[in-house]
């Protein structure tokens, strides 16, 4: 019976007391339910490898706890805590053949010949190498989706307790890795093993995880769906760090328990939803704020519209497919860096160069106040 | 309270100590003991016996610096530091002038059999040094065959050869053995230069004299720089080359010969060791500083083809000229070989074809081989094993202090032989608590000391290739670490392990400098024979005993080659 894994109050200093003191991870605490796949997200350096290291035992906590079910594991050795670990660099040995590299975790444990041949065919049917496996080359002499395969099935074979991912599909190229992730989510669904699936690929995490938590400089921003995380970002950084996030810089007029106004520099009036107000918790009159729409909830126009909208001059127009992203600058007063809008289609009368209106959609979009977090 | 935090301060730290798994540390302190009693205590000890009165015994009430004082008394003491000096700078200014234009010649001029000139350019300094010296004796010396040859020209003017025998000879003989150090080095740095550095140069209008100036020639500068150094640490350590042809002429490694052997004075062969050692030591760290500069080499990831010269006249004279110098190294060995085969050699052509050299060895020096067989293979043995653990620690678990064993574990490579010797000596010889002197023991310490290093080398080149990663997804898996170890880190590091192992082996079988201060009756080897019969003046014997040798050691290597690639020679570069 698999159990939620718990870490309580987690802090890891490296080099601690030296000055070369790195603090990765501070106070994290959350809970990863049973048979969940969770994806830890972040930009590089904020701590999730480290936790996954943790995890594993192959760093020792500074203070806090890891708790597996009502067991705290904290201070049990790597090789007693039946874990599963996939390596971004796969870590195949290459003195072994595919069978007993696969093999290993059992051969460790002492099963008899029999029992671990069963075992290896079994796990290796589910990562679909079966036909790599009646070759049974050297792991040097594969493709890199199926080295990948083989580290998962290295890491299954045992039927650990818990399945951790180190940015996996890194190593991989782009089309791969689209599929890979697919495969990943598949696999973990028919084990039901509860997994930890790190990346710092934002797009990935929100493919694979049933749920994320976001990461910067060692704590825990926001957990939650994919879902939750990008309709919902609790502060500028998960807002940005999740898809693309537009900001511009507004100051509040007035404000009542469902709607608050805002001006923008020009002079135009916003009536945002009090819903989509994350913080500051209670605005004042004259706040200066930052104010967020993801690129669809911005459009583009060349007529004045009832909606409230701002001037900007198209500079580039790329044609991504299924949508056509217009990048728009605008006023530094409004915002200093271009805006993003993506369009379901081509404005036809629209070039580049073009002088246009930016129409807001009101209702989705949201207010951080302060921009030191972004 | 007070009850709790003390659980929390003392019986939780001890709980998880032992929870750990505490293999690693019970294997690691051997090697750690090792070197404390047999490197770190000998030096110590050498070190203090240097202040103490002439003699060999250890009495701490009188230090002083008498035995330093000689070197401003002695003349035999001043001129061994002066010829030391003289010999190790000339050699290593001749093996830079014979060594750049050869590596310059082969990476860049197009001539033929680079690649035999390639694995031929690495024989001196594989095969035995002393070896070399006694054969420029029968080519050059009293009864010499060329020296015959050359006087029957030159007398008609006048001129007449002088036997080899003193500095020139010295000199000659230790660069055609040193100069390989250089043309590897210089070769490997001229044709792994990025040539798109050198092409952007002429596009941008530079003249061909003005790239090699400001381009070609400050890039390969350290790496040249580098193998001069090597070289001077080389000769300035060398002992068998001066006592089979140094004549009258000591130097350092020779000195310290001669105050152990002549006078029994172990505190003032102490004094000339730790001199000896200063030298090197400074030398080393002017290296050092001159390897890390070597960094720049390997900023660029895009490179191009290297343009061959082509002109006949660059061809023909890069081809005569690295024929002459390969004749003139090979020399030796090639003379050896016929001279095993003659009763004697003393007119233009040898006299008196015999295998009699040969079919005398089992009667004469039936002890001889069984003991460099046994004492090499012994200390090959704990050698792998000590350089691997060591390598193991150092480079994995990064220990603080883990450059000081680094160092340790290096030192003994520029110790020359004959100090590691007086080391040993002055620590467990007459009335120290472990008495060694005279056994197979002392002699197999001796060479774990100095060849270790081959082995920690080799085995830290294989471990920085092997990923982390491979050992630490084996723990996880739920293997412990000595589990980890035999079946993860040791399959692929034993390669490592073993091309460290045959270099030990095969530079063991000639070792001299520091066996001659340590052999007893019972212990003596092939090269102290070798250097007995020499000095008798039985070059036939000696001649036969050295082709044994040659063709053994030839073997191994050539073997070795054949199934590791090119990365024997490398080995031996930095050696």
């Amino acid at each position: 019976m698999k159990k939620p894994l718990q870490y309580d109050r987690v802090n890891k200093i490296f080099n601690e007391g030296s000055k070369h003191a790195v603090h990765a991870l501070r106070d994290v605490s959350f809970a990863i339910n049973a048979g969940e796949l969770f994806c830890l997200l972040g930009p590089s350096g904020c701590g999730k490898t480290t936790i996954l290291r943790c995890t594993a035992g192959l760093e020792s906590l500074t203070s806090g706890h890891i708790l597996y079910g009502d067991q705290d594991i904290t201070s049990i050795p790597p090789y007693r805590r039946n874990i599963g670990m996939v390596f971004q660099s796969f870590a195949l040995y290459p003195h072994m053949n595919v069978f007993e590299n696969v093999a290993y975790g059992l051969r460790v444990r002492k099963l008899d010949d029999k029992e671990v041949k069963r075992k290896v065919n079994q796990i290796i049917e589910l990562v679909g190498l079966a036909d790599v496996l009646r070759r049974n080359p050297s792991p040097t002499a594969l493709s890199g989706g199926q080295q990948q395969r083989v580290a998962i099935a290295r890491a299954l074979v045992y039927d650990p307790d818990v399945l951790l991912l180190d940015e996996p599909l890194a190593n991989l190229d782009a089309k791969l890795r689209r599929y890979m992730r697919a495969e990943i989510r598949r696999i973990q669904k028919a084990t039901n093993i509860t997994t930890i699936f790190v990346t710092h690929d934002q797009e990935e995490a929100m493919a694979v995880g049933d749920r994320l938590a976001v990461l910067r400089d060692g704590i825990v921003e926001q957990i939650g769906t994919s879902n939750e995380l990008y309709h919902n970002p609790c502060n500028a950084f998960v807002a940005n760090f999740i898809g693309k996030m537009n900001f511009f810089y507004a100051q509040i007029l007035a404000c009542d328990s469902h709607w608050v106004k805002a001006t923008l520099y020009d002079g135009t009036l916003l009536s945002i939803p009090r819903k989509n107000y994350r913080e500051p918790i209670h605005p004042i009159r004259g706040d200066r704020i930052l104010i967020a729409a993801r690129p669809e909830h911005l459009s583009i126009s060349t007529e004045a519209s009832s909606s409230p909208s701002i001037a900007g001059q198209v500079s580039i127009i790329q044609h991504l497919g299924h949508i056509v992203r217009y990048e728009v600058d605008v006023a530094p007063e409004f915002s200093d860096q271009p805006l993003e809008i993506d369009m379901d289609s081509l404005v036809e009368s629209v070039r580049e160069k073009d002088n246009i209106r930016i129409v807001f959609d009101q209702q989705k979009i949201a207010v951080y106040g302060s921009d030191a977090s972004r | 309270m007070k009850m709790a935090s003390f659980f929390k301060k003392i019986v939780i730290p001890i709980k998880r100590f032992f929870q750990k798994d505490l293999t690693p540390y019970i294997v690691f302190s051997i090697p750690l003991i090792f070197l404390v009693v047999f490197l770190f205590w000998p030096l110590a000890n050498t070190f203090i016996r240097a202040f103490m009165d002439k003699g060999s015994k250890f009495d701490l009430s009188h230090l002083n610096l008498n035995n330093f004082r000689k070197f401003l008394e002695s003349p035999l003491y001043q001129k061994s530091l002066r010829n030391s000096f003289f010999l190790s700078i000339s050699v290593m200014i001749f093996s830079l002038l014979i060594g750049i234009p050869m590596g310059y010649i082969v990476a860049r001029v197009q001539i033929p059999a680079k690649n035999l000139l390639l694995s031929l350019g690495i024989l001196p300094v594989i095969m035995p040094s002393f070896v070399g010296a006694f054969s420029w004796i029968i080519l050059l010396g009293r009864q010499g065959v060329l020296r015959h040859a050359l006087n029957a020209i030159l007398l008609p003017i006048g001129i007449e050869l002088p036997p080899i025998y003193g500095m020139f000879g010295m000199i000659l003989t230790m660069t055609l053995t040193y100069y390989p150090f250089v043309f590897l080095l210089s070769y490997s740095a001229f044709s792994s230069a990025n040539p798109l550095l050198e092409e952007a140069a002429m596009l941008m209008g530079a003249s061909k004299w003005r790239i090699f100036r400001t381009i070609t020639l400050p890039l390969i500068l350290p790496s040249i720089g580098a193998s001069g150094l090597l070289v001077f640490i080389r000769s300035i350590g060398s002992f068998g080359i001066p006592a089979i042809i140094g004549g009258q002429q000591y130097v350092l490694p020779t000195l310290i010969y001669f105050r152990v052997n002549g006078f029994w004075d172990l505190n003032g062969a102490s004094a000339i060791a730790v001199v000896n050692v200063i030298i090197t030591a400074a030398v080393l760290m002017v290296q050092k500083y001159v390897v890390s500069k070597r960094e720049y080499e390997t900023i660029t990831t895009s490179r191009s083809e290297q343009k061959l010269y082509s002109h006949w006249a660059a061809r023909l004279f890069g081809t005569v000229f690295c024929l002459i110098v390969l004749i003139l190294s090979l020399a030796p060995q090639i003379t050896i070989i016929i001279m095993s085969f003659f009763e004697k050699w003393h007119g233009l052509a040898p006299e008196g074809f015999t295998l009699k050299n040969y079919a005398r060895i089992p009667q004469v020096s039936r002890r001889e081989l069984t003991n460099s067989i046994y004492l090499s293979s012994m200390a090959t043995f704990f050698a792998a094993i000590l350089g691997s653990i060591i390598a193991y620690i150092t480079e994995r678990r990064k220990p603080k202090g883990s450059a000081v064993l680094d160092m340790a574990i290096m030192a003994p490579f520029v110790l020359p032989g004959t100090v590691v010797a007086v080391a040993l000596i002055s620590a467990f010889s007459g009335d120290s608590i472990i008495s060694l002197g005279g056994t197979f023991a002392i002699i197999i310490i001796a060479y774990m000391i100095r060849r270790t290093p081959y082995v920690y080398r080799s085995v830290v080149a294989s471990l920085t290739q092997l990923d982390p990663k491979l050992e630490e997804s084996s723990i996880i898996a739920g293997a412990t670490w000595f589990y980890t170890f035999r079946r993860v880190s040791l399959p692929l590091i034993l390669p490592g392990i073993i091309s460290g192992s045959i270099l030990t082996f095969t530079t063991l079988l000639q070792e001299l400098s520091t066996t001659i201060l340590l052999y007893g009756p019972k212990t003596r080897t092939v090269p102290i024979q070798i250097y007995a019969a020499v000095a008798d003046g039985k070059m036939g014997e000696a001649s036969a005993l050295s082709t044994v040798l040659l063709v053994v050691v030839f073997i191994i290597v050539y073997l070795m080659n054949t199934f590791q690639g090119n990365k024997m020679a490398d080995s031996f570069k930095m050696g």
